[in-house]
């Protein structure tokens, strides 16, 4: 028995993580907006490390796919406003409309810029999540530029008590099942045949090919896994949370490169590593913006720079090393 | 019959022309040594055969199938493995996983899970010599470790063929010998057919390959046993450069 469950114990630190942050924020007064953006960047990262921690590529477009998350749960609010008695049933239509909208970008962006490699990859997905914003500010779909505010709908599906309680506690739940379950994920690619593809490619795409791995399959394995985590987080912490959409905040590239920071100072294709990165990233930034507002992207260049050439495998990729070996071993990954 | 043949192959980069009309054969079980000097177009006939390119000209059977389009993924589990001249291990993975994902993703025609992989890749790490090297980090190894690691990597493949990109540099005599000693033992046993490119260590061409293919700026010159092609004033020529013979008998004459 003990043998057979021993796969998932690094899952243990991360739930212990998880529940820590719920804990802290439910109990402590004043914590609660602290905890959520904390856990909206565990979240971030625990998807974002899918993509960019497996398989090695940097995609500047990731926020796209938080953006097309938070239009596919507008989408379902609005579009069905009409319907109350669907009731939490039109959340539930939200949730699938943003996973399916994201799956079928990424299929689309995949198809073109997973052609490319490395750098060529990065500057195309660059193109990708301004492009979407200007089609859809430029087209004038889901009201272009204006936005869309479903504040109101929200209110006249759920009733007001329970539309407040989702923007105010429950969305910020629904982020932390989502991390949670973006590590469960991670950890069973890790165990399958899939977490083997990846590292392989990772590591070397070339000799990853001619040992019979179809690597552009993996790598879109990953990067849709990675895209519909990310319309879930869109449209629990950006659509339910606060219930309007502009495409300039949701399309907003400080978001991509907050994820990277995240995954890359946590330790990039390591389970734990996005929690450790964001923890000390939204912490830091937290107080940073505190004591020193203004200077915290300062700051923060020069520890990612740091990081990056003193260890370029992350925090968790530190501890990892380090314990190897040890009672602690199993439970980091 | 044989198991790889290769008819009028050309692959130009631009106005390069690195193999040139090359058709040879490969029988099965056959132990060939491909020998030419930096530059004749050793790596890129390899690179061809795995798919890693697709020739301008010709043709590429293996078990006569055609496979000159066929992607290098789906060349793999047919049978066809390599190792690289500068070893490209998977640095973050262990040995043991290393070795696992040439057995999880190239072995012919069957699926293996990655419970069954790494009981292979036990048992191939154990035979080739790395026992107690499976956990370490595969880019944790030393230069010559990595290499067998490679060697083990393409064995768990169960394949066929096996091209090996200099596989015995940088190794010192006593080790070529086990080398090939370990490599002529595996391909009787697993009735693996190796092709070795060697640029200059003859002691081990000399001592395993049953036939030697030499070539020259992109042209096979000499395609022959071993002994016949090593003799072959057109090696002496293009190793020593035109005339050395002669130089040769001069200078010990006198």
């Amino acid at each position: 028995m003990k043998n057979r469950l021993r796969p998932y114990y690094p899952l243990l630190p991360v739930f212990a993580a998880y529940l820590v942050l719920f804990l802290v924020g439910r109990n402590v007064t004043g914590m609660w907006q602290l905890a959520a953006t904390l856990v909206f960047y565990c979240a971030l990262g625990q998807a974002f490390n899918i993509f960019l921690g497996m398989t090695g590529y940097v995609d500047f477009g990731y926020v796209a796919f938080l953006g097309i998350g938070t239009y596919g749960m507008a989408t379902a609010i609005t579009g069905l406003a009409g319907y109350p008695q669907l009731g939490l049933g039109i959340v539930a239509i939200g949730f699938i409309l943003a996973i399916v909208m994201a799956t079928l970008l990424s299929m689309a962006v995949g198809a073109v810029a997973l052609r490319l490699r490395g750098a060529y990859f990065a500057i195309a997905t660059i193109g990708v999540n301004e492009g979407f914003r200007y089609l859809i500010e430029g087209a004038n779909l889901w009201n272009g530029s204006s936005g869309m505010i479903f504040t109101a709908q929200l209110n006249e599906i759920l009733g007001r008590d329970l539309s407040s309680r989702i923007m105010t506690f429950w969305a910020d739940v629904m982020v932390l099942f989502i991390a949670a379950a973006a590590a469960v994920v991670t950890l069973l690619y890790m165990k399958s045949k899939i977490g083997y593809a990846l590292t392989a490619l990772r590591e070397d795409e070339d000799a990853a090919k001619v040992m019979g791995i179809n690597v552009t399959k993996y790598k879109i394995i990953a990067f849709i896994t990675s895209a519909s985590f990310a319309g879930t987080v869109g449209a629990a912490s950006w659509a339910l949370k606060t219930p309007y959409v502009f495409p300039p905040e949701v399309f907003e590239i400080h978001y991509t490169i907050e994820a990277i920071i995240i995954v890359m100072l946590g330790g990039a294709g390591t389970m734990l590593g996005p929690v450790v990165g964001a923890l000390i990233y939204g912490i830091s930034k937290y107080y940073l913006s505190i004591f020193l507002p203004g200077f915290q992207l300062f700051i923060f260049a020069l520890v990612i720079i740091f990081i990056i050439v003193m260890f370029p495998e992350g925090v968790v990729g530190v501890i990892k090393g380090k314990t190897r070996n040890t009672a602690i071993a199993p439970y980091i990954m | 019959m044989s198991l790889l043949r290769l008819e009028n192959v050309t692959k130009q980069f631009g106005g390069l022309v690195a193999v040139d009309k090359v058709s040879l054969e490969i029988a099965k079980g056959e132990f060939v040594g491909i020998v030419g000097p930096n530059g004749s177009g050793k790596t890129t006939l390899f690179n061809v055969i795995n798919g890693v390119f697709y020739p301008e000209e010709g043709r590429v059977f293996f078990d006569e199938t055609d496979i000159t389009r066929m992607p290098p993924y789906k060349r793999a589990p047919l049978g066809i493995a390599r190792t690289f001249q500068i070893p490209r291990p998977f640095a973050s993975a262990t040995v043991r996983e290393n070795v696992a994902v040439g057995a999880m993703f190239g072995s012919r025609g069957k699926s293996v899970n990655v419970e069954q992989s790494l009981e292979i890749a036990d048992r191939v790490i154990e035979r080739i010599g790395l026992t107690g090297h499976g956990r370490k980090n595969a880019g944790m190894l030393t230069p010559v470790e990595k290499k067998f690691m490679e060697i083990a990597r393409a064995l768990a493949m169960q394949p066929r063929l096996l091209l090996m990109d200099e596989a015995m540099a940088g190794m010192h005599p006593g080790e070529i010998d086990n080398m090939v000693k370990f490599l002529v033992e595996v391909a009787k046993q697993e009735k693996i057919a190796i092709v070795a490119m060697v640029e200059h260590i003859m002691r081990a061409v000399v001592n395993m390959a049953e036939k030697v293919i030499v070539l020259d700026h992109g042209e096979k010159i000499v395609d022959a046993p071993t002994r016949q092609a090593l003799s072959d004033p057109r090696v002496v020529d293009v190793y020593l450069g035109k005339g050395a013979e002669e130089e040769n008998a001069d200078s010990s004459s006198a």
